[in-house]
């Protein structure tokens, strides 16, 4: 089965620029290191590095985060956000991989700015979620979370669910 | 990154697709809360998609790129970022039973003293194939004859104290990238600081691995030339005297000194029938060989025994011949090293991702 069939990455701010590209601040320690060009990577087609990144020597590992979000799974943005902070920092690539596509993307991708949103179709799995999330993160080093586990935060606010 | 848990499940892996999934499924069926252990796979630069596989099941998977670095490097990796008070090391082509982990965790947590576990295979394997099925019970046999003493802490699954295996200075990914001895060594260097290493044959893993004659070949000569080249024979013999190495060659010598005395004495023997000559040292190799040829018999019927008598006389050939080869490169070459470019890279102290391969306390 071809798990790539139908899903779509969703670049930061997709709805107000989408062709900005992301700075993220692993390109600015890749730059600094000398070993990866920005142009390269914004040259790939995705705001981030993909699997052809790896193989260039790197002095530490890439940090990559994967949210996952099940179909129908009801997640508030400031929860999210707070699930993030609590699981990265500043140098992990995020990606929310979504089953369907959440009924408020634009708020939801407000609430975590770095992140990239990889929006599968509406009843892809669970674990095919992980894969395909799986294929497009540039990490060595791969954390995979659940949001359903993501700690909550003080105030749920603007629930948002996958469609 | 992660919330701290009792216990980091490892899985090091390379071309693994075709067995992995069952491998994590088994883990994650294990009698254990969730909660309780994180399950990290280290994807040691597979061809193929183990990484993505690995995804499905794992909370982290780490990706190792660039080159084919070894089950040590690739454990050691997992343990860096272990989150868990205790380590457990499940091979890729293992599959745990429900209640192997927790019985291997309520061990170390009920016997303060006792630094690590490590399990046995079952009596049948995976792979039905009757390679897969006479490998798997040979292992089962030594494990077996040798119940209690250290064993191998990595293959096919082990458990140990976490500031244990770092005080120990983890696996030796310097020599071992190959052979799955790492496990072997690491057991001796724990004995030899005193550690506690318990070998269990009640908890038990099915291995899942389809070895074909080559295969199998191939794995006897790299385990018994490697372990004769870096560990030295008897030096391990006193340690690990459950390997499969020994298993093998425990019939080795003494039908070796019985083809000595039987080419001696037809030295001197009027008849020059040497089919009958020839019988008779095949005779007295099977003799020798009886208490494996009769485990086999006990267990799986006495036609798989005489089917598999031949292939089993192969492999301690295999293994002599091993052995011999292990012992003349150690005195003529030494001991086993990377390659120049490595050593290079370590001698300089690059800091590069993954990271050189270093040696244990050097």
């Amino acid at each position: 089965m071809d798990l790539s069939q139908g899903i779509a990455m969703v670049p930061v701010s997709a709805e107000t620029s989408p062709t900005v590209d992301r700075p993220t601040q692993a390109q600015a320690f890749a730059d600094a290191m000398g070993t990866e060009r920005a142009d390269d990577r914004r040259a790939s087609g995705l705001s981030f590095g993909r699997a052809n990144d790896r193989g260039v020597p790197r002095r530490t590992p890439r940090v990559s985060l994967i949210v996952v979000l099940p179909e129908n799974h009801v997640m508030s943005p400031d929860r999210l956000a707070e699930g993030l902070r609590a699981h990265g920092n500043q140098d992990v690539d995020v990606v929310v991989a979504c089953a369907g596509q959440p009924t408020n993307l634009g708020a939801l991708q407000r609430s975590v700015g770095d992140a990239q949103f990889l929006l599968a179709p509406a009843g892809t799995s669970t674990e095919d979620l992980r894969e395909l999330a799986m294929r497009q993160v540039p990490g060595d080093i791969v954390t995979l979370l659940s949001g359903a586990l993501l700690p909550t935060a003080g105030a749920d606010t603007s629930l948002l669910m996958t469609s | 990154m992660r919330s701290s848990r009792p216990l980091s499940v490892i899985v090091p892996v390379r071309d693994g697709s075709a067995t992995l999934a069952r491998t994590l499924t088994a883990i994650l069926a294990s009698e254990l809360p969730r909660d309780d252990y994180e399950l990290i796979v280290v994807d040691d630069a597979s061809s193929d998609s183990s990484a993505e596989l690995a995804a499905r099941y794992a909370d982290t998977v780490v990706r190792l790129t660039m080159r084919k670095s070894g089950a040590a490097y690739a454990r050691n990796r997992g343990a860096e970022l272990a989150q868990g008070e205790v380590l457990a090391f499940v091979d890729a082509d293992a599959m745990v039973r429900p209640h192997t982990l927790p019985r291997m965790l309520q061990m170390l947590a009920e016997q303060p003293g006792l630094d690590a576990v490590s399990g046995s295979h079952e009596q049948t394997a995976g792979a039905p194939n009757l390679v897969s099925q006479y490998w798997n019970l040979l292992l089962h046999f030594g494990e077996q004859m040798q119940a209690g003493t250290s064993g191998n802490v990595a293959s096919p699954c082990a458990i140990i104290r976490r500031q244990v295996f770092l005080s120990a200075g983890m696996y030796d990914e310097w020599r071992f990238a190959t052979a799955r001895l790492e496990g072997i060594e690491f057991a001796h260097r724990l004995e030899d600081s005193g550690r506690n290493v318990f070998s269990s044959t009640d908890l038990t893993i099915t291995g899942l691995k389809h070895w074909n004659l080559r295969s199998l070949c191939s794995e006897v000569w790299d385990r018994s030339a490697l372990l004769a080249r870096s560990l030295g024979y008897q030096r391990t013999r006193a340690a690990v005297p459950s390997d499969v190495v020994f298993t093998l060659s425990r019939a080795l010598a003494p039908a070796f000194a019985v083809l000595c005395v039987v080419a001696f004495s037809a030295a001197f023997l009027p008849t020059p029938d040497t089919a009958a000559k020839a019988a008779i040292v095949l005779l007295g190799t099977i003799a020798l060989n009886f208490p494996a040829y009769r485990f086999f018999a006990k267990i799986r019927g006495i036609p798989f025994a005489i089917v598999v008598a031949p292939l089993h006389l192969l492999m301690q050939a295999i293994n002599g011949l091993g052995l011999c080869a292990g012992w003349v490169l150690r005195d003529a070459v030494g001991d086993r090293e990377p390659d120049a470019a490595t050593q290079a890279y370590a001698e300089v102290g690059v800091e590069i991702w993954p990271p050189v391969p270093r040696a244990s306390g050097r």
